[in-house]
């Protein structure tokens, strides 16, 4: 319409509009959950997810790098004692160039294959060993979350729902049991037990579950007097029913952010335990006793130290960061 | 607050009490005897020997004068070097463990402090961003890969420092910073987390507000208060110390207990382990009671409450 009709418009022509109040009140736009938003937040972390990147390429690698060359892990050859890595396209970079000190060690020792991460004393080949090593890391890092999941949560739960008499005998043997640190249990059952991996599980089953069940003795505490829990149980739910079915629930961003936090824990304690000698023993070999065997050759042969060293640095770094990320996004009161 | 000390006193005779009763279970739960040629031994040379050292007698009784024993300072004598007393030991090298872990504590915190302040005033600039990556990095890495790095580039490399030993203070250096960098990460985060909220407190605005200058108000009324809760943290601190410290340790030859440790696991060394065990849990365990306590003289809210705050 031209300016010439505006300026006809007159007062009758406003007429109320009727909106019935059902109609107002509608909330228009989608209802974001707090489930969407924590993942909203999560996914516009960039560091998180490049996190998550790099630890899906890890997993991968972990799965199928023992396979691609074929060797085993304790495939051991001294004509190919010590080889320095080496990567067909990649031989301009002095990395992984089969050089050491100037020298062509591939050339010298009439070695036509490569090496992706070099060869250990006995000329077993790193890349499946460091890989191998690698899923020993994931397993531990999957013990840890159960055991916070199973014994921890559960726990936990027990204590903080049913309270009183209970909650006081379960605090006080948690409290003895948090007193001793973790170092020295994993010591003594190790001196019961054989080195290996099942012991370093019990270990880490037996220790890494502590501070979640605190956790979440602590949220129970919380949400157990809340009124939809009151509500839950005029309605006639059960104990089970209320634990499993609002009280987890609501706790389990928590949990989440916690598992998160004991999983590189985990990990780290059982590189520790086999750099110094107490962890997987050979021929098996794990990213800590890799570091350890490498690290008598470290001034000889660096590499040999090098890669684990980076593989689990780079584990543990990403971890941290999706907890830190996955901590904001679950509960943002907390980021500063 | 005396009651709420006694209390804690309590908790802690309890828990040790449950450390040693553990290395004794442990101890008699061993695979094998405690004799090394046990097989080529006539059965009234075993008792005879069994006799000696009180193995014959029922478990309880053994208990008991193992308890006995311990509370006189006796912890047994060392299988690797010919019965020498393992308190001797201990007294020893603990010295030096103690002087590793502390130079390595005072590095890390001072230096977390004041990286800490920096990062919190500075928030969301790249010095700030550059500190908490920095932090992430650091809290991540193991202190033995830290340890290996150094000294491939600092010993073998430029030869600034020596590789391995403990005699001068060149000799510190890298085992101090391998330790004191896992310290300074997580004091630093700490720090900010500290500095910015405290920042954010009214009676900051109300400092500002009465004309006081930025540097006052931040060493005056921010730091101190920041400062408060860094307590709390000393008390995980000291256990992830003394781990790093046993591989430190035996990374640069220290003659610690951390090395004396890894080297009675390695060689079935029973008495030892259990001593350097309870002396351990007993360090913890102290360091957790100074902690809380201390912590209740500086914040009284917590003693009322009565226990640890999250």
């Amino acid at each position: 319409m031209t300016a010439k009709s505006n300026a006809e418009v007159t007062k009758e022509l406003f007429v109320p509009a009727y909106l019935s109040d059902t109609e107002s009140e509608k909330i228009s736009g989608k209802s974001v959950s707090a489930w969407k938003d924590a993942l909203r937040r999560f996914l516009t972390n960039k560091g998180a997810m490049l996190s998550m990147i790099i630890l899906t390429v890890i997993i991968l690698l972990a799965l199928i790098g023992p396979h691609i060359f074929g060797y085993d892990i304790d495939n051991q050859d001294v004509s190919r004692a010590n080889l320095p890595p080496k990567i067909e396209g990649l031989t301009w970079l002095p990395a992984f160039s089969g050089y050491e000190n100037g020298v062509d060690i591939y050339k010298e020792k009439n070695i036509s294959k490569n090496y992706w991460f070099g060869t250990d004393q006995f000329g077993r080949d790193l890349w499946t060993r460091t890989w191998k090593g690698t899923q020993i890391s994931l397993i531990i890092a999957l013990i840890a979350t159960l055991a916070d999941v199973l014994i921890g949560v559960v726990y936990g739960g027990v204590s903080g729902y049913f309270g009183g008499a209970v909650d006081n005998a379960l605090q006080r043997i948690l409290e003895v049991i948090a007193g001793i640190p973790s170092l020295v249990w994993i010591i003594l059952l190790i001196l019961i037990m054989q080195p290996g991996l099942i012991t370093i599980t019990i270990a880490i089953l037996a220790t890494s579950w502590l501070s979640m069940a605190r956790i979440v003795r602590g949220e129970m505490l919380k949400l157990k007097n809340q009124e939809f829990v009151l509500a839950s149980r005029t309605l006639g739910a059960g104990d089970g029913r209320i634990i499993f079915k609002h009280l987890i629930p609501n706790s389990l961003g928590m949990i989440i952010i916690n598992t998160m936090f004991s999983v590189p824990n985990a990990i780290f304690f059982e590189a520790f335990l086999s750099f110094i000698g107490l962890g997987i023993r050979q021929p098996q070999a794990s990213l800590g006793s890799l570091i350890n065997d490498g690290y008598q050759m470290l001034q000889i042969h660096p590499y040999q130290t090098l890669y684990p060293g980076i593989i689990i640095s780079l584990l543990l770094i990403c971890f941290n960061i999706m907890g830190d990320g996955l901590r904001d996004a679950f509960d943002p009161k907390l980021r500063r | 607050m005396i009651r709420y000390i006694l209390k804690r006193v309590g908790y802690m005779i309890v828990t040790f009490y449950v450390v040693i009763t553990l290395t004794f279970l442990a101890m008699k739960m061993l695979p094998g005897t405690p004799f090394k040629f046990a097989n080529r031994l006539s059965p009234e040379q075993l008792n005879q020997l069994k006799h000696y050292y009180g193995l014959d007698q029922p478990i309880p009784i053994q208990y008991l004068h193992y308890l006995w024993n311990f509370i006189h300072g006796n912890l047994g004598g060392s299988f690797q070097y010919g019965m020498q007393p393992v308190t001797e030991f201990l007294f020893q090298r603990f010295p030096i463990s103690l002087q590793l872990g502390f130079e390595s504590m005072i590095f890390g915190t001072v230096l977390g402090i004041f990286l800490g302040i920096v990062s919190g005033i500075y928030r969301g600039r790249f010095l700030d961003w550059g500190t908490v990556t920095l932090a992430v990095v650091f809290i991540s890495i193991p202190s033995f890969i830290f340890a290996a790095i150094l000294q491939y580039f600092f010993s073998v490399q430029i030869r600034i420092f020596p590789v391995i030993g403990w005699s001068g203070p060149m000799t510190h250096v890298l085992p101090v910073v391998s330790i004191g960098v896992g310290v300074m990460a997580t004091i630093a985060r700490f720090m900010r987390t500290e500095m910015v909220e405290v920042l954010n407190q009214d009676y900051i605005v109300t400092a500002q507000a009465k004309g006081l200058s930025t540097n006052a108000v931040i060493f005056r009324h921010a730091i101190r208060n920041a400062m408060i809760p860094i307590v709390t943290v000393i008390g995980p601190l000291t256990s992830a110390v003394v781990t790093g410290s046993l591989v430190i340790e035996n990374i640069f030859a220290i003659p610690g207990i951390g090395s004396q440790f890894v080297d009675a696991i390695v060689t079935n060394d029973y008495p030892m382990i259990m001593g350097t065990t309870e002396l351990y849990a007993g360090l913890f365990i102290v360091t957790i009671l100074i902690v809380d306590v201390l912590y209740g003289v500086i914040d009284p809210r917590i003693r009322v409450s009565g226990g640890k705050s999250i």
